[in-house]
């Protein structure tokens, strides 16, 4: 094993099914410990990036390596656990014998009660697979990935199929996963679980790569703060058009200041700044908040700017 | 791999269904068929009594229903529930799983073979030499492997809801027609012209040529031999594209 190798590396990986373009000309690096969310809406080509990272579809163009080999080598040295959205169970046998199965399986196995219990399963071990709810079913899927001592695990939309609460329980196994020292990568749709989560964010979008920062570069990156506040009197818009940072302004008439007010809302890119200039104005705001905009409407906003430019 | 075969077997031997069918039903069967036989008329043509010929047809009969149905409807939804990719990113080889599946079948497959010959010999009074059932024993264990390969052709072939049809066809009309059920020379003779190439009927005269001490036909070897070719041929060519495309 070589210390340089990057956990994954994709090189201008690009992977069709007819005319649809999959993944498109993907470039990427993962370095060990990292904990990283693959981001973006359904379809995006998140599913088919973790086939071609695991070796389960090969790349019609461009290279994936894992720790410097071959997905499948990664896979036979034990250096990988993965749990795939489609993943199906082997059905009419028990818990406890298909984590054992796969513990069997891998090169560096744990004991099966203990990965039992880390994934949340012990109490059900002896329940039959095909008798499981959807949440516990991703559970022992979860249990399947982590049989062994893995560097790299990858997870294709994990909490799928569970409710809110079941989710950040698992969000917490997860991070567990990820305290341990283990690179983690795994794809979802759920903005705040990859805020929760992920040191990275990769956001992904037409099989293309939008944006790689941690989620508060992404939120930043489109604008992704609010700013609201009334002001008394009527105010020249043109010296807050110029605040820096700004990415939009709304004024409009506020409903508490007597009639005379206005609320203004902005948005921006570095709020700290925004405001440290809105002060320099010398007006006097009230009410003042500043809010994240939330990953969701930083998504939205970066999909949004990638299909005009498309255009 | 020992563990997945391990578990298959597990998994097979908790099947109460899939137990009755392969390793109980060919055995009621034969008593129902032979039961009211009397152990001196001859079976046309083979110098065998029908008991004796039948104890052959229903033990392959088991064979076949033991390799044949639990393999390919499991591997069909097996593929498509995902069950096979989630295998596939463990270091078991890909073979490694029909392989599996192979073995568990053919331990199965043993009991179903014996049972029907402890409850010819007990009941019906079939008696052979020693050698002779050994030897049955071995050919229509071995035999079975034939089908086994076409199991998982099918279940490669097939998918989820058609690879139940698919199978009793394939089930109901080798055994029929192959001559598993009655011997073949009751059918008409355009019916036997047919019959006698199958692989099924191939597999049987296996087992009788056993039973009547004397060399088998070369065509029914070559029937096999070929049948076995094509079948697991067929099931690597298609395992090979299913795994390319997931
Ligand atoms: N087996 C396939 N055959 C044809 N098109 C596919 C196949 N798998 C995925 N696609 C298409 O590729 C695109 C990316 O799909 P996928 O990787 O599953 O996205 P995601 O996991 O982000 O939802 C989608 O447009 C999808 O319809
Ligand atoms: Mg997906």
């Amino acid at each position: 094993m070589t210390t340089t190798a990057p956990v994954v590396a994709f090189d201008q990986v690009s992977k069709a099914y007819g005319a649809v373009r999959a993944v498109d000309g993907l470039t990427l690096t993962l370095r060990p410990g990292e904990t990283v969310a693959l981001l973006g809406p359904n379809g995006a080509g998140k599913s088919t990036s973790l086939d071609l990272l695991l070796g389960l579809k090969q790349p019609d163009s461009g290279s994936v390596r894992l720790f410097g080999t071959t997905p499948r080598e990664a896979i036979v040295a034990g250096r990988v656990g993965a749990m795939l959205q489609s993943g199906g169970l082997m059905d009419e046998v028990t818990v406890a014998e298909l984590v054992r199965l796969a513990c069997d399986l891998h090169p560096k196995p744990y004991q099966v009660n203990d990965v039992l219990a880390r994934a949340g399963i012990a109490q059900i071990a002896d329940r039959k697979v095909n008798k499981l709810s959807g949440g516990q079913a991703q559970r022992v899927r979860f249990a399947l990935a982590t049989a062994g001592d893995s560097d790299l695990i990858v997870l294709d939309e994990p909490t799928t199929g569970m409710d809110v609460t079941t989710r950040q329980a698992f969000w917490a196994t997860m991070r567990e996963q990820a305290d341990q020292g283990r690179t983690v990568l795994f794809a979802t749709h759920y903005l705040e679980e990859a805020d929760a989560i992920a040191d990275r964010v990769l956001v992904l979008h037409r099989g293309r790569l939008l944006a790689d920062g941690t989620a508060a570069e992404i939120k930043a990156k489109a604008g992704a703060r609010r700013i609201a506040f009334d002001l008394e009197g009527t105010i020249d818009e043109a010296p807050l058009r110029a605040l820096p940072f700004l990415t939009s302004v709304t004024v409009s008439k506020s409903g508490s200041a007597a009639g005379s007010g206005q609320t203004i809302r902005i948005q921006s890119t570095d709020a700290d700044a925004t405001v440290h200039a809105l002060y320099g104005l010398g007006v006097y705001p009230r009410n003042l908040e500043v809010a994240g905009l939330g990953l969701e409407q930083a998504f939205v906003a970066i999909t949004a700017a990638e299909e005009a430019k498309s255009k | 791999m020992n563990s997945l075969i391990k578990l298959e077997l597990t998994r097979a031997l908790r099947n109460r269904k899939f137990l009755f069918f392969s390793v109980m039903y060919p055995s009621l069967l034969f008593l129902l068929i032979a039961g009211n036989a009397d152990s001196t008329s001859k079976v046309d043509g083979t110098g065998l009594t029908l008991p004796t010929y039948m104890m052959v047809s229903m033990a392959s009969f088991g064979a076949l229903t033991a390799v044949l149905m639990g393999n390919s409807e499991r591997i069909a939804k097996e593929r498509e529930g995902g069950w096979v990719r989630q295998l596939r990113l463990t270091p078991l080889p890909g073979r490694g799983y029909v392989f599996a599946k192979t073995a568990s079948a053919a331990v199965v497959s043993l009991p179903s073979i014996v049972v029907v010959f402890v409850v010819a010999a007990v009941v019906k009074d079939v008696r052979l030499d020693a050698w002779q059932w050994l030897a049955l024993t071995g050919a229509i264990w071995a035999g079975s492997l034939v089908f086994a390969a076409l199991g998982v052709a099918i279940g490669y072939l097939a998918t989820g809801d058609a690879v139940r049809p698919i199978t009793m066809i394939t089930y109901f009309g080798l055994s029929m027609l192959g001559g598993l059920w009655m011997p073949t020379t009751t059918f008409p003779q355009w019916l036997q012209d047919i019959a006698k190439w199958l692989p099924t009927h191939a597999y049987a005269a296996l087992g009788q040529a056993i039973e009547q001490s004397r060399a088998p036909h070369a065509q029914d070897i070559a029937v096999l031999a070929v049948s076995f070719a094509l079948f697991a041929g067929g099931a690597a060519w298609l395992y090979r594209k299913d795994t390319l495309k997931a």
